[in-house]
């Protein structure tokens, strides 16, 4: 196997045996499962999709984000980066095997979350699309947030302002008029995930209808690349 | 030379860490850095390692500059740092096997290691529940499970109970009898005396002597011997001067009326010549 796939892979492994012992980590991974599970069976009232697209939302914002972001402060509060950076491993490799474990374990839970909203059809392909570039996005600003945090606890006080902005303006705007709100709105990427999700619930999309909203965060997914990397490269892991 | 340090200085933003230090370590040695809290020791051994850009100087390894060559040289250094940085949820052997995997090194000296330094039994437990002094031995085998040929040991031993220590010991033994070369710090003078082949003293930042245990001890004898002697108030303990003439006869006399019980040199202990070159003491 290659070097670099093989020290990847290693990481990534040993990020799911850890994980399995992480009680931190692991209610973030059923608060979503939860929130849907208590919208769609307890609230039937709510709006069509409504419980789906906030859950899915809370998902990749609060995964994305969290997950990346306490796992690389935690190497850093632990000291355990220091001898991974002395082992054949490279920042990039870490940064790789922590995002795809992120990656791989928003695409489970959102399985599920389409499961208990009971969603099927064509647009699922378009929601998958969407949550999975719209994690990218996420886990690249967890893992900006982890780069900036000392220790795990400060991934909340720098972490929570941001996580609370991408989940609660494009829910917001939809209810709130104010202008302020809509400006706000069209900065936030995960604006044009949760359009993106009301349209594929409401009716048959092809790729095409999306592809301004999809444009836009894959734009963005960029931008916040070059940002962690122009952080790392000042900064340092 | 295995590894040889040129006028190395590093500065922190307010502090000068290290002043230049020059020395180099013979391949198959164990040389210890001797020093007390804050003298630099953790700072060589970053250096040496690559974690840290000195601000000055010259660091190789293998004939190697460190900074430029680090990602090459990785593979052939094994670190054991002073804190207990282990992954606490992941057991033993999950710890273990994940560094097998990075250096595509095989599982087969995990055991083996694990056997020696009596933690066999503890392969399945998770680290956080197990004691300082069982961190300290599952460090060890981490930094030793890809065969490296230099090993840096950051006070492998601080805090230890003496039976720990003495696991430690026994194996950085049986490792530099197998030719791995050891560069260890500590401020334990009996742990540093009985492992190394040469020593450097280390104070604020420079190298104050640098030899090996025995010659320093000798340099810095005071020129006494300690006798033995059964007198008719019974055994009485004295001190001579080993340049006096006066010495040599009463030596011989005790002798004759088989009175000398025992004699030896008065040799000072590293703790003492440390006080004696840098005023400070070792703490």
């Amino acid at each position: 196997m290659n070097s670099r796939l093989r020290i990847i892979s290693a990481i990534l492994f040993k990020e799911f045996k850890d994980l399995k012992k992480n009680i931190n980590l692991l209610v973030i991974y059923f608060l979503p499962v939860l929130f849907t599970l208590t919208f769609t069976y307890l609230v039937p009232d709510m709006p069509r999709g409504f419980a789906i697209n906030s859950g899915l939302l809370f998902l990749v914002v609060m995964m994305g984000m969290y997950v990346p972001s306490m796992l690389i402060a935690e190497e850093k509060e632990k000291k355990t980066l220091e001898v991974l950076l002395l082992s054949p491993a490279g920042a990039a490799d870490i940064f790789i095997g922590k995002g795809l474990l992120t990656f791989i374990s928003i695409l489970i839970v959102s399985f599920f979350l389409v499961l208990i909203a009971g969603l099927e059809g064509s647009t699922l392909f378009i929601i998958f699309l969407a949550t999975a570039l719209i994690s990218i996005f996420s886990i690249f600003v967890g893992m900006t947030v982890g780069l900036l945090s000392p220790d795990q606890r400060s991934t909340g006080t720098i972490g929570l302002p941001i996580y609370m902005l991408l989940i609660l303006v494009p829910q917001l705007s939809t209810m709130s008029g104010q202008r302020i709100m809509n400006v706000l709105a069209a900065l936030m990427p995960t604006t044009y995930y949760f359009h993106i999700q009301e349209k594929a619930i409401a009716q048959a999309l092809n790729l095409g209808d999306v592809m301004p909203e999809m444009g836009v965060i894959v734009f963005s997914i960029f931008i916040v690349f070059f940002a962690l990397v122009l952080l790392y490269r000042k900064k340092g892991i | 030379m295995l590894i040889r340090t040129d006028n190395l200085k590093k500065k922190y933003s307010s502090k000068e860490a290290l002043k230049g230090i020059s020395f180099s370590i013979e391949a198959g040695e164990i040389f210890s850095l001797l020093g007390p809290n804050g003298a630099g020791k953790t700072t060589t051994i970053k250096l040496l390692t690559g974690q840290l850009k000195p601000t000055g100087g010259r660091a190789e390894i293998m004939g190697r500059e460190v900074i430029s060559n680090r990602q090459n040289l990785r593979p052939h250094m094994g670190v054991m740092p002073e804190e207990t940085n282990l992954y606490e949820r992941l057991t033993v052997r999950d710890n273990l096997e994940f560094f097998c995997r990075l250096y595509d090194s095989g599982y087969k000296r995990l055991e083996e290691y694990l056997k020696i330094v009596g933690m066999l039994a503890e392969a399945d437990t998770p680290v956080k529940r197990l004691s300082r002094g069982m961190k300290q031995k599952v460090l060890l085998v981490r930094a030793l499970l890809h065969d490296p040929e230099v090993l840096f040991l950051d006070e492998p031993t601080s805090g230890l109970d003496p039976a720990s220590a003495a696991d430690i010991h026994g194996l950085l033994e049986k490792l530099n009898e197998e030719g791995i070369t050891i560069l260890l710090t500590s401020h334990d003078m009996e742990e540093v005396e009985r492992l190394s082949d040469r020593i450097a003293f280390l104070h604020n930042g420079r190298i104050s002597a640098l030899g090996r245990p025995k010659a320093l001890k000798l340099n810095h004898s005071p020129g006494q011997i300690e006798v033995l002697v059964e007198t008719s108030d019974g055994l009485v303990e004295r001190r001579l001067d080993m340049n006096s003439p006066s010495t040599a006869e009463k030596i011989s006399s005790w002798l004759e009326e088989s009175r000398l019980v025992s004699i030896h040199s008065c040799e000072p202990t590293l703790a003492e010549i440390f006080v004696e070159i840098t005023g400070s003491e070792l703490r």
